[in-house]
């Protein structure tokens, strides 16, 4: 049989993504045992949760993530699927902005994860009020969400980038408390811009250009006169903020933060502010 | 050999197979048909501790019956809408085919194993009702002069609208059968409750799993009966074989994903279906199971394939 796929191999020789396909395929050998599952760059998970994925099927998930965000706003694995799948190029410069930082790179070194097990939830509620510590825990509390919702990196193909955007990830609800913005719509609209401007992820800069299409009039008028500007203009001025070791700074004054980073106050006053 | 029961354990290939039995141990599905037309039944099993393929790694045997039933519940509730995706609607054609295949008359019985969401339970509740309807206006029709009162009378008074028919649709999955039943019952047949078997061993290993449903298959069909397979099967056509194996193994499990939030379901399906034997194969296994006239039609270049056999 293989005789016969030589020239169907040569024909597609022509088009590289579907030659390094075709050799990932597993040949049909009658009889004998199937080999491994096919793999897209010879190796195999190189983390746990890791699943290999050749470029076109990279390809296939960003599209159809992309289009079953949009069509189900809940489906909230859809847009981490995206955000993996499109973010390698981002990702590496991210992780290169962190590598340069002392900060930063201790935090690669030592790839501290936030997570109910790794946060002292006791300690952090002993805090005083303003503290950066109360004010995440309070954020927690107040939109009832947890940190425990983060779904692992999987379509990442490299292991220190899968940490960097599990980190952005799991830093996230640290923006909602910096920036004073709850978990609703308009909220996470708001962060998504400030994100977008910071980190530069493709998933990011689609979040913020297609979350407001579902925004009512008004909300829309108020996001964009105040709220957009206000938040590109901070996602400036701020220095990366995966280059800050949170877990280090839970005692520091909220307020002191804000200033050390630049973030000004938000200009309008939401609902359900955190 | 007193191994623990436990919830069903259930080696997969395909479709169209969910039977295995221990070589030896030979005790066999009840034979009372229910009162129902359509009765659900899920039947527990005992394990046996060797290694067995899932797709295309190897685990342990204990930790493959969990990993089956965890694939088919996560897969239950979007099933028929995956089914459509994957095949691009295709699926249903198949089904047709295999009805048409079957041509049921009204009385027949159907055992539908692995039935789960019941496609083949329908099809053939659907098929027999309307010849049973058909039969009805004949009969009307030859009687030359019958009244009004008559005639109504014949109408009220019949029944059951499927002449005798039942279907038993079995399972591993209790969500399958669950959405079946749901089906069955907005579509206004009476189903059954559904009760667990405790008397069903079984054996892994995909190949002996094979050998063992068709034995069992064997005996529980009464003579005259008929044994039917749709299952996936080897594609003869080497560019077509290509093509299907690309999409098989770049499409499906992102499809998996993106609608059912579930890579690894489907990227086992794809997996298993490249061990299931080839049409001459399974062929030959049916005959040494006993079955006469055994024939097999290729659908659509053999991704799937038809296999019927009699027992006389």
């Amino acid at each position: 049989m293989a005789t016969l796929l030589r020239p169907v191999l040569r024909r597609l020789r022509g088009l590289p993504g579907l030659t390094r396909l075709a050799a990932e395929m597993p040949l049909r050998v009658p009889g004998a045992e199937m080999p491994l599952r096919a793999r897209s760059d010879g190796a195999g998970p190189l983390y746990s949760h890791h699943i290999p994925t050749s470029p076109l099927q990279k390809a296939l998930l960003a599209a159809g993530s992309a289009a079953m965000a949009l069509y189900d706003p809940y489906r909230h694995d859809m847009v981490a699927v995206l955000g993996e799948t499109t973010g390698h190029r981002t990702l590496k410069v991210l992780r290169d902005q962190m590598r340069r930082d002392p900060e930063g790179a201790q935090i690669l070194q030592e790839r501290p994860r936030i997570s109910t097990s790794t946060l002292d939830l006791g300690k952090l509620q002993s805090l005083p009020e303003d503290s950066l510590g109360r004010e995440y825990l309070r954020f927690l509390d107040v939109n009832r969400v947890s940190p425990d919702t983060r779904a692992p990196t999987r379509f990442v193909d490299d292991e220190e980038l899968a940490y960097v955007i599990q980190r952005y990830r799991e830093v996230h609800d640290m923006l909602h408390t910096l920036l004073g913005m709850p978990t609703s719509i308009l909220g996470e609209i708001v962060v998504k811009w400030f994100e977008a401007v910071q980190t530069g992820l493709p998933m990011c800069i689609l979040g913020a250009l297609f979350g407001p299409i579902q925004l009512s009039a008004q909300s829309l008028q108020v996001l964009v006169s105040e709220l957009i500007p206000w938040a590109v203009q901070n996602g400036r001025t701020a220095p990366c903020v995966l280059n800050l070791y949170y877990e280090r700074r839970w005692e520091q004054s909220l307020r002191a933060l804000r200033e050390e980073l630049g973030i000004t106050a938000p200009p309008v006053h939401i609902q359900g502010l955190a | 050999m007193a191994a623990p029961k436990s919830c069903a354990l259930w080696s997969y290939c395909g479709r169209g197979w969910s039977l295995a039995m221990r070589g030896g141990q030979l005790l066999g599905l009840r034979s009372s048909w229910p009162g129902t037309p359509l009765s659900a039944r899920l039947l527990s099993q005992e394990k046996r501790a060797t290694e067995t393929h899932f797709g295309f790694e190897t685990v342990p045997e204990e930790e493959k019956g969990g990993k089956v039933y965890q694939v088919f519940e996560s897969v239950a509730k979007k099933y028929d809408v995956m089914n459509d995706m994957m095949s691009l609607g295709i699926h249903r054609v198949w089904k047709d085919l295999l009805l048409w295949k079957m041509r049921p008359l009204p009385g027949t019985q159907l055992l539908d194993v692995a039935g789960g969401t019941g496609d083949i339970a329908f099809r053939f509740l659907n098929y027999v009702q309307s010849h049973h309807q058909s039969k009805q206006k004949r009969q009307l029709r030859a009687q030359q002069n019958l009244s009004w009162e008559e005639i109504a009378k014949k109408y009220q008074n019949e029944e059951d609208s499927l002449g005798g028919s039942r279907v038993v649709v079995c399972d591993i999955n209790k969500e399958m059968l669950k959405v079946g039943k749901q089906k069955a019952l907005a579509q206004g047949y009476r189903a059954g409750e559904s009760f667990t078997d405790s008397r069903m061993p079984i054996a892994f290993g995909i190949r002996r799993v094979i050998a063992a449903a068709l034995q069992e298959a064997h005996r529980v069909l009464k003579p005259g009966g008929r044994f039917l397979c749709l299952e996936f099967s080897q594609v003869n056509n080497p560019l077509i074989s290509r093509l299907y194996d690309l999409y098989s193994f770049q499409v499906i499990p992102v499809l998996g994903e993106v609608i059912a939030g579930d890579w690894k379901s489907y990227q086992y399906l794809v997996e298993s279906i490249r061990r299931f034997p080839s049409q001459e194969e399974f062929k030959e296994m049916i005959e040494d199971a006993g079955f006469h006239k055994v024939t097999y039609e290729s659908l659509t270049s053999g991704i799937v394939a038809i296999h019927s056999g009699f027992k006389l």
